[in-house]
């Protein structure tokens, strides 16, 4: 099921431009947050770019793919594959962290077309993820679609929902009990339509997540949670493509899915990796972002 | 005997829950995307709801914050989600996933929180701080209904609002059936029960009940004494407060609840912005609630917080004289 090269290789150099649309939101006020931010790159690169069903001209579709990005906080991921996408033109990159700018310092719903999720205060995005799996199985419940609608071509497929949940999580987030919480729910609901995907990247903002509170073992936790559970290389591009193909071809299986993408914090900036920079500002941020134009060039 | 307005005749008493229950299932019938979102705390009229519509209730478990923010995902995708449980769990409990996940986004989520200052449950039960930390949550309206008539209007009103609204549901004691069914009912719109020149009582929820009491009391004293009945604590009609204020000149604000953050903040803000007139707050002081069994004879914590007409009676003569004190000095 391996995914070919080119497409691979595409989505590689499309990563690459994330990054670079990312340091030029880091620039407008020398400040941002770096690590997590290059950490979960590749992920929302083979989210947005490629996987999940999303019109950059409709960003309302109502039978989009949801995604929550519950590490609110590292939106600039998200807002660089807009602007890819020709939902936002570049200029709005310079816009971020600006007053009335679309692009806030942390995701909301409202000022981002193309934003599931409104988050900053950490924990809850899972459970905003589940409510929305969980609508969705309601909606066929409550209103089934008729013999004629069946013949569109959504339902020929047996096993496709109207849409599906995504929810970006980040490690240190599963200090949250509520967490745990949305994943009982998630399991007693059979929300196969919703996919947690941990940016795992080891580090929280004061030193090493295991350290800070230990999630570990991980892979049990989530299993333990009735969660069919993967673990990926997070920079890995074919594997992060292979573990989402994988979880959209078990819908019907009853169970949510998890792939917990091992990541490295700052990924791709050496300045920041040794770093493990959460939020970087001034001339440690402006460091980091000259060694990344250098290496991933300027895309403008 | 005191004239009342048109739309009041005072009845037995007889529960809220009742009017709350009436409405929601009368709602539930016409309108599909209602959801009750239950906390393992019941919800009103169970039992009907199992019977005609089983696959409609989102049980959560007693998990508060993930509750809320499902009912926020819900809501974001068409339904209107009711939570019911007590104000100190489905708010209190969830304060922040209300704050960050329902109103930043003006989520249609309709919360249900029961129990006013007392009651037999006890300290941890008995909300008395609940309506101060919703008052401060932007685009949160808050309604506190004062009798069963009232909760039936409220909740429907709530019901077809679009956007997050509380319903506190004081469970006892048991108020007194005021409204006639015909009830002109306005989401940020206060009733006056009764006209009064003297000094005019700010009630709402429970407390329209021992307002009403006091009226009797004061006007064989030679007071005419008025009451407005205020619902919506959230957005307070400061008009008909000014209006108070411009007829009387003297405001008493009675509450079951605690007096900081609460309607009688609300009112002293209003007034003191618009029209100053000396006040007296009632409503419990600085002070956490306790267990007390209440019954038609006997209510030990409504003598111990101080929240019966005879105490109203004191408050509305200190506030009046406050007010001839005022006068003297011009």
């Amino acid at each position: 099921m391996a995914h070919n090269d080119a497409l691979v290789a595409e989505l590689e150099a499309k990563s690459n431009k994330l990054r670079s649309h990312c340091f030029t939101q880091f620039c407008t006020f020398e400040q941002g947050h770096a690590g997590g931010t290059m950490s979960v790159v590749d992920v929302v690169t083979a989210l947005y770019l490629h996987h999940i069903k999303f019109d950059p001209k409709d960003p309302d579709w109502p039978e989009r793919d949801r995604v929550v990005m519950s590490k609110a906080h590292c939106c600039e991921a998200i807002y660089a594959a807009l602007v890819e996408l020709g939902v936002y033109p570049e200029e709005t990159l310079g816009t971020y962290y600006c007053y009335g700018s679309p692009f806030q310092g942390h995701a909301d719903r409202w000022s981002t077309a193309g934003i599931d999720y409104s988050g900053g205060s950490l924990g809850q995005g899972l459970s905003f993820a589940a409510g929305m799996a969980y609508a969705e199985k309601l909606k066929m419940i409550l209103k089934p679609p008729s013999a004629e609608e069946t013949f569109l071509p959504r339902y020929i497929k047996r096993f496709d929902p109207a849409y599906r949940s995504y929810c970006i999580l980040g490690d240190g987030e599963l200090h949250e009990g509520q967490v745990w919480e949305a994943a009982m729910f998630a399991n007693k609901f059979k929300l196969d339509n919703l996919i947690a995907i941990v940016d795992y990247n080891k580090w929280s903002l004061d030193g090493p997540t295991n350290d800070v509170m230990p999630i570990e073992p991980l892979m049990d936790k989530w299993k333990a949670f009735g969660w069919w559970v993967t673990e990926i290389d997070g920079h890995d591009m074919g594997q992060i493509l292979d573990a989402l193909d994988l979880s959209n071809r078990m819908y019907g299986d009853n169970r949510p899915k998890c792939i917990i993408a091992h990541t490295v914090k700052g990924y791709g900036v050496s300045h920041w990796e040794t770093r493990r920079m959460h939020l970087g500002r001034g001339e440690e941020m402006m460091k980091g972002v000259r060694e990344g134009r250098e290496k991933y060039g300027d895309v403008r | 005997m005191a004239t009342y307005g048109k739309h009041i005749q005072i009845g037995e008493p007889v529960l809220p829950a009742k009017g709350i229950e009436k409405a929601l299932k009368a709602a539930a019938q016409k309108d599909p995307r209602i959801l009750p979102v239950l906390e393992d705390m019941g919800f009103p009229g169970i039992d009907w709801w199992t019977e005609n519509y089983p696959e409609r209730m989102v049980e959560v478990g007693i998990a508060e914050q993930n509750g809320a923010v499902v009912a926020a995902a819900l809501a974001a995708e068409g339904f209107v989600p009711v939570i019911y449980s007590f104000l100190f769990a489905n708010i209190g409990r969830a304060l922040n996933q209300v704050r960050q996940s329902i109103l930043v986004d003006r989520f249609n989520v309709k919360f249900i929180g029961r129990e006013g200052a007392w009651g037999e449950v006890g300290i941890s039960h008995n909300t008395i701080e609940g309506v101060g930390y919703s008052r401060v949550l932007p685009n949160l309206v808050i309604m506190n209904p004062s009798d069963v008539v009232e909760a039936e209007k409220a909740t429907e009103a709530m019901l077809q609002y679009h956007g997050p609204v509380l319903l506190r549901q004081e469970s006892s004691p048991t108020p007194l059936r005021v409204f006639t069914d015909d009830y002109p009912f306005n989401i940020g719109k206060a009733y006056w029960v009764k006209e009064g020149s003297d000094a005019t009582i700010i009630a709402t929820g429970y407390m329209l009940t021992e307002a009403i009491a006091a009226i009797d009391l004061l006007e064989a004293e030679g007071l005419d004494v008025g009451i407005l009945n205020m619902c919506t604590l959230k957005p307070l009609d400061v008009t008909a407060i000014v209006e108070a204020s411009e007829r009387s000149g003297a405001i008493v604000t009675a509450e079951n609840a605690s007096i900081i953050g609460g309607l009688g903040e609300g009112v002293a803000a209003a007034l003191a912005e618009n029209l100053p007139a000396p006040m007296v707050r009632v409503g419990i002081e600085d002070e956490f609630s306790q267990s007390g069994l209440i019954t038609p004879e006997r209510d030990d914590l409504k003598i111990h917080f101080g929240l019966r007409a005879e105490d109203l009676v004191v408050s509305v003569k200190e506030c009046i004289a406050k007010k001839t004190r005022l006068r003297c000095r011009d």
